[in-house]
């Protein structure tokens, strides 16, 4: 695979939005992890308050960038240079070079739990869990946008694939929201389902894991009416879609299980044995899902197609997961636009 | 994943305690939009049972060995277990985080919604980025200064000394003693701290082993022990003798000294700081006995009680003062 020529401390600085020239950059402490040929996963250790970078041929952690206390999600910036990763606790956003896995900066942000970009890269949406509020803004610049007072507790976000919409799921009720970009205005707030997590556009409609409840809502995006509940485990999470488009998966969290359907007819076709709080997925050129252990400080990666995991140790509470290589990021088009 | 367990045994516990409590609690009772603070708590809870068996198992053959008072272990003292263990593994700091979660939102909301985004200590010092350690005993020394002043303050207002007296009242001290505080003194406590946190950042909380250290010099320091860490090691770290000054029946209420949790150096520059008593008999004359001697209702309530008599107190004097001067 093709990677950009090492870059210049110059040329590094080019690469960063606008935005981070206010911002502090890194010291060399934090920017010397070497160049490997494999891809690079990134771990966002919730609890230990680092980064993990690994390298993704030998499976193992090259290098650990600390951040302020508390990193979650993350977003790619729409050229594909720069790693945006929140630290929701420390109000601190960071970022990161996803080639050389190495820290870039950081700058002051509320509370950025979940953060993603309007696929036309037009939006930075941030959903602020700890203080019921939404944010837009102008990606490079950073300029707020609008603020949205939404309780409670969003979380996370998928656009519409015109860029016209975002949903957010409310954990800390039952509900939906839906955004209009264009008119920067709320549209609806519908029930979903109890403590709604993951949330995913697909082929029209907006998948809704149900994390107080053991299915998936399948949502019409016009007016937030439940269509349809697939059935999962309990505390069913996350969503992701894998790069061929042919399997979604959903992480169990009381059930402690994964379950695949067939991205065509949303049937059920197997359910996985993964326990250990299974939540951001990424999946690797090889076929195989990398996925964060929330509650067992390890990185899983599974073969779906054997269903045999295996599992090495990361830090604590991992979340948030990146890999450089995936080719989910390589097509951009799969509409993969929860981040977990 | 066994190896796993010895890698990591806090985490492996706190995992095991998520998956196999904390989350079918959270499930069964409609709680999941909390499974994030559930780990939290899951890990505070094994911290925190680590905390009780390390002092308890370095404490007892301390207060065997070389006691300040030899009595037979009374009642009182099983009520500073409750105590102990419902403010370290319990349910106190879940009440704690339910009740003042909204004033979290609301607050930490107005400020950064008029543009001042909470910072933390590595915002202010950059430097300091990159250093978790140096960093986490800055935040233990400016919440030490700060708790110096909480506690100082606790004595210096009688309506708040109403409630503080419920950990003066233990005549019979020992390392159980440490938690043994009324409710609404531990609520005043986390918004004092809630305050600080909103103008330095939470500090970091991935050293379980510091956070130990820490919890057990303040348990080691009311131990029934006749403890002193020398002439310098005194006016470094909080010793049992030192604190055992401030627990003495003559520094109850307004007139005490040694206010210092871990750190006694506040006392010695702000002049509160008396290393000379010996090892004084301890307890509050002024608290009435449940107080001192009920058991865990009784002694909130009486601390209540104390607080009513207080505050009326000062209402019916202040009618009387104005009426003479009428
Ligand atoms: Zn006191
Ligand atoms: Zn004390």
């Amino acid at each position: 695979m093709s990677r950009p020529p090492l870059p210049t401390r110059r040329t590094l600085l080019a690469t960063v939005p606008a935005a981070l020239a206010a911002t502090s950059l890194a010291t060399s402490a934090s920017a010397a992890a070497p160049i490997v040929g494999g891809g690079l996963a990134f771990v966002m250790n919730s609890a230990a308050a680092n980064i993990g970078v690994i390298d993704m041929a030998r499976e193992r952690e090259i290098a650990r960038l600390p951040v302020f206390r508390q990193p979650h999600h993350w977003a790619l910036a729409p050229d594909g240079r720069t790693l945006l990763v929140g630290d929701a606790a420390g109000n601190g956003l960071f970022f990161l070079d996803p080639a050389r896995g190495t820290m870039l900066g950081h700058r002051p942000f509320p509370d950025p739990y979940q953060l993603w970009f309007s696929p036309d890269g037009r939006f930075l949406v941030t959903a602020a869990l700890r203080l019921n509020r939404v944010y837009v803004w102008q990606p490079g610049t950073l300029r707020l946008l609008k603020r949205f007072d939404i309780a409670s507790m969003p979380s996370h976000i998928a656009f519409a694939p015109d860029s016209s919409m975002v949903y957010l799921s409310l954990q800390g009720t039952d509900r939906l929201a839906a955004i209009d970009l264009g008119a920067l205005a709320l549209r609806w707030v519908a029930p979903v389902g109890p403590a709604p997590a993951g949330v995913m556009w697909h082929r029209g409609q907006l998948l809704v894991g149900i994390m107080g409840s053991d299915y998936v809502s399948v949502v019409d995006p016009a007016d937030g009416r439940v269509r349809e509940r697939l059935p999962a485990g309990k505390g069913a999470h996350a969503l992701f879609l894998d790069p061929e488009e042919r399997r979604i998966y959903v992480g169990n969290r009381i059930a402690g299980t994964i379950t695949a359907y067939d991205a065509a007819s949303l049937a059920r076709v197997r359910t996985y044995d993964r326990p250990g709080g299974a939540d951001c997925m990424g999946f690797a050129p090889d076929g195989r899902i990398w996925m964060t252990l929330r509650w067992a400080a390890h990185v899983a990666i599974l073969d779906p197609a054997s269903g045999r995991s295996t599992t090495f140790p990361v830090g604590r509470s991992p979340h948030g997961l990146f890999l450089s290589n995936s080719p989910t990021l390589a097509s951009r088009q799969g509409q993969m636009l929860n981040s977990a | 994943m066994l190896r796993y367990f010895f890698q990591d045994p806090f985490n492996a516990l706190a995992g095991w305690l998520q998956s196999h409590l904390v989350l079918p609690i959270l499930y069964a009772t409609g709680g999941m939009r909390w499974e994030d603070i559930g780990f939290g708590w899951s890990l505070f809870a094994v911290y925190g049972l680590a905390q009780v068996l390390v002092t308890f198992a370095v404490c007892l053959p301390l207060e065997q060995l070389a006691p300040v008072e030899r009595r037979p272990l009374g009642r009182e003292v099983l009520t500073d277990v409750f105590y102990t263990l419902l403010s370290r593994v319990g349910l106190l700091p879940i009440v704690t985080f339910v009740l003042f979660y909204q004033v979290q939102v609301t607050v930490t909301g107005f400020f950064v919604d008029r543009g001042w985004i909470p910072p933390t200590l590595e915002t202010l010092l950059p430097g300091l980025l990159g250093h978790p350690v140096a960093t986490f005993f800055l935040y233990a020394v400016i919440l030490d200064f700060a708790d110096y002043w909480r506690h100082r303050l606790s004595h210096r207002f009688d309506w708040w000394y109403a409630l503080h007296a419920v950990h003066h009242a233990q005549r019979q001290m020992t390392f159980w003693s440490d938690d043994r505080n009324h409710l609404l003194d531990d609520f005043l406590s986390a918004l004092w701290f809630g305050a600080i946190a909103l103008a330095i950042g939470i500090p970091p909380f991935q050293f379980p082993l510091l956070v130990l250290l820490l919890r057990f010099v303040e348990s080691l320091s009311h131990a029934n022990a006749r403890v002193s860490f020398g002439w310098l090691g005194e006016r470094l770290v909080v010793s049992p003798r030192f604190h055992r000054a401030h627990h003495g029946v003559p520094a109850a209420g307004r007139q005490s000294c040694n206010y210092g949790g871990v750190l006694p150096w506040w006392d010695m520059i702000f002049g509160t700081a008396d290393f000379s008593s010996r090892y004084a008999p301890t307890g509050d004359p002024t608290a009435e006995e449940a107080m001192a001697s009920g058991s865990y209702p009784a002694q909130q309530w009486a601390g209540v009680r104390r607080l009513g008599r207080t505050l009326l107190g000062r209402k019916l004097l202040g009618q009387g003062s104005a009426g003479y001067s009428r």
